[in-house]
């Protein structure tokens, strides 16, 4: 028997954009869309223009035992692979050969039915992802006890709260006990102390000996959970080796990219970031901070147009994408001049108490305060350390306090 | 390639060959590939998830009864009415003749299987589409969905044909042993509904119009087939047309099963037992090729 636990050669996938969005509607869009294709005779350059790959000949081996991360941005076919390899997808080019019993996660509780009890449910998607009815008898014991619902467990789940409705199909899935297990941002579902566990759940699967492909946004659990990456960028594999090496790649690509949710307004001015560095006390660029640091943000950038009364925004961004804290100049009080052409800013923060973890600064910049946004860029990653002020039990930030004690203290007899 | 623009993934199929254990190797290997011939139909992976399929069933029977404040009198509420009106407007008005036989049974008798098929029809069309989560989601053999959803009507059936024995009980009409032959002719109706389902569910997927189709094909279907008259009104030198219809074979040995009157209509049921045949082996292979765009379009 090999040692490979899953082969795949030259893996595609191609969608046809223009389907994607008509595929829903009725029988008269496809009459619409023939008749239009009738007057536009021969547009031969239509289909191609419309056809894209998703994925296109991705081609790896991954061992027995290895957990591998798969990174990129949205779109960049990741979401994809899990498709094909999980098989609820099929490839348009290439294969794949899977040693093992597979579980796939690509969400947490599909299946779920709201008028059928915990129980019932734990029986219906235990079902779903692939365990008979003897094994989820025989684990449903331990299930219900890892959910923490026992007393609900006969109550129909449209009366949970969100909570114990993850808590609940996550200790099926938790049970699921796979030799390969497939996880797509599963993890980025639920509240922090449930991700913690579910990352736990993983580590206690690879202590197993399971094979774990992991799909993240979230470069820190992928980070303490994986030793080797496999990077996607527009549907084709770009890097695939070491951990640190393919975060590397990733985060210097993704550098100073637009935030997801930016939108450039027509005839707004153009700032672009051109540089974000993070500085230490000592005055050296660094992406390691000691808890209590002060880090000076020196951002650099170009205007292509003046941009009156900018206001310059520096948010501190965790890596469960909690937004931490909010630099603003605006706020701050200071009224900075129109700006033109190329430039720095740069600001010190107070004294840092974030607790340990992974965090990305984001540089917002708007023009007169607070109306319009000009730019909105992701800019540099670092992580913060510190031996116990850990996100999972902390919260945000730690700060110390003043404590006082009143009322009766037990007075101390002396046996001597 | 602008021509088939109806189907817009071009794909292959997964195949999911050597999942049983053998002595050999203990574990599954699942290989992923594109298609492997028109004929592929893989019905062993459906075996296989024969445990999903009884949960999947278990689950449509408790949500049916669940959800409804008369929860399983539906079940009865439903035929018995459709009889009562039946019986009413053709059997007393219109004088609609019923082979000898009280016209309220002889009514019954194909509101009974027609409830069903109706029934099972409606869900199994869209069944597709009510379980896009799964589909999306989870990786398991598509014909688990519309198989799931013809039998748990059954249940139905079954409910209602204790208010169909005991309105025979009260007309004196005794049975015989050809009461047996409803077994065959329940599994004949699922297998039609199957069948069909297994060409409307994957165009639903595709065009959500089926859901408006669907209410007016089973009407329609209704009015041709011999529920609220017999078959015997229909012109001899008409019948093979007419027996294309598979429910007027179904329908007619439901009436010799139970009224064991006549003959079997041999012509008619094999008529329609060869349309059945047709319909699903053709819908199998339809089914099965469409299968593999299901997750990229629903």
């Amino acid at each position: 028997m090999s040692d490979i636990a899953i082969h795949a050669s030259g893996l595609g996938k191609l969608y046809q954009r223009g389907s994607r969005s008509s595929q829903h509607d009725s029988f008269r869009d496809l009459l619409k869309d023939a008749a239009a294709r009738l007057i536009r005779v021969k547009d031969q350059g239509h289909a191609a223009k419309h056809a894209f790959w998703a994925l296109q000949d991705a081609s790896f081996d991954i061992a027995r035992g290895e957990n591998v991360g798969i990174i990129g941005l949205n779109g960049a076919g990741k979401s994809t692979l899990l498709k094909i390899l999980s098989r609820i997808t099929t490839p348009t080019t290439g294969s794949a050969r899977i040693v093992g019993r597979m579980g796939a996660l690509l969400e947490v509780g599909t299946g779920f039915h709201q008028e059928l009890t915990g129980r019932e449910n734990i029986f219906l998607y235990g079902s779903i992802l692939g365990m008979s009815r003897g094994e989820v008898s025989r684990k449903f014991d331990a299930i219900v006890e890892f959910s923490e619902i026992a007393n609900f467990i006969d109550t129909p789940v449209k009366r949970y709260s969100s909570g114990m409705y993850v808590r609940l199909a996550f200790a099926v899935a938790a049970h699921l006990d796979p030799d390969i297990l497939l996880l797509d941002e599963v993890l980025a579902v639920g509240d922090f102390t449930f991700q913690r566990k579910c990352l736990a759940f993983a580590r206690q699967l690879e202590q197993k000996g399971a094979t774990i492909l992991f799909v993240s946004h979230n470069m820190f659990s992928i980070k303490s959970m994986c030793e080797r990456v496999i990077y996607l960028r527009r549907g084709q594999v770009v890097f695939d080796g070491a951990t640190d090496e393919g975060l590397k790649l990733y985060e210097n690509d993704n550098r100073l990219a637009n935030a997801p949710w930016f939108h450039q307004e027509a005839g707004s001015p153009r700032v672009e970031i051109t540089d974000v560095e993070l500085i230490g006390d000592d005055g050296e660029r660094k992406s390691l901070f000691d808890f209590g640091e002060r880090m000076t943000v020196r951002v650099g950038y170009n205007a292509s147009q003046s941009v009156e009364a900018p206001n310059f925004l520096i948010s501190i961004v965790r890596s469960d994408d909690v937004l931490c804290c909010n630099f603003s100049s605006a706020a701050d009080g200071i009224v900075l001049p129109k700006i033109e052409g190329q430039g720095q800013i740069e600001m010190q923060m107070p004294a840092l108490k974030l607790v340990a973890d992974m965090y990305t600064v984001l540089i917002v910049v708007r023009e007169r305060s607070f109306s319009r946004i000009v730019c909105a860029q992701t800019g540099a990653t670092f992580h913060m350390r510190h031996p116990v002020f850990e996100a999972n039990a902390f919260g945000v930030f730690h700060e110390s306090g003043e404590w006082r004690l009143t009322g009766a203290v037990p007075t101390e007899r002396s046996e001597a | 390639m602008t021509a088939d623009a109806g189907i817009s993934m071009k794909q292959g199929t997964v195949s999911a060959a050597a999942e049983a254990p053998n002595a050999d190797s203990p574990v599954p290997i699942a290989e992923i590939r594109p298609s492997r011939g028109l004929l592929d139909l893989e019905l062993d992976a459906v075996w296989r998830y024969r445990g999903l399929l009884g949960v999947l069933i278990g689950r449509d029977i408790k949500v049916l009864y669940r959800q409804a404040a008369l929860g399983a009198a539906w079940a009865i509420i439903q035929p018995v009415f459709a009889v009562a009106i039946f019986t009413i407007v053709f059997g007393n008005f219109a004088r609609m003749p019923s082979d000898g036989i009280p016209y309220p049974v002889f009514a019954f008798a194909a509101v009974l299987p027609w409830t069903y098929f109706a029934e099972s029809l409606r869900r199994a069309g869209t069944s597709l589409v009510t379980e896009a989560e799964l589909v999306r989601k989870v990786y398991f053999p598509r014909l688990v969905i519309p198989l799931a959803a013809v039998t748990a009507p059954l249940v139905d059936l079954l409910l209602a044909s204790v208010v169909f024995f005991a309105l025979l009980f009260w007309y004196d009409i005794g049975l015989t042993w050809r009461i047996f032959g409803l077994i065959p002719l329940v599994l004949v109706t699922g297998l039609l509904s199957l069948a069909v389902a297994l060409w409307l569910a994957p165009i639903n997927v595709r065009f959500r119009d089926i859901k408006h189709t669907l209410p007016f094909l089973i009407q329609v279907w209704m009015y041709a087939s011999p529920i609220i008259y017999p078959l015997s009104l229909i012109p001899l030198e008409w019948r093979w047309l007419y027996s294309l219809n598979p429910m007027v074979g179904v329908i007619e040995g439901f009436r010799w099963a139970v009224f064991a009157k006549g003959n079997v209509n041999l012509m008619a049921m094999g008529v329609s037992g060869a349309v059945i045949l047709l319909l699903i082996v053709g819908g199998l292979i339809f089914f099965k090729r469409m299968e593999r765009s299901f997750a990229d379009l629903i």
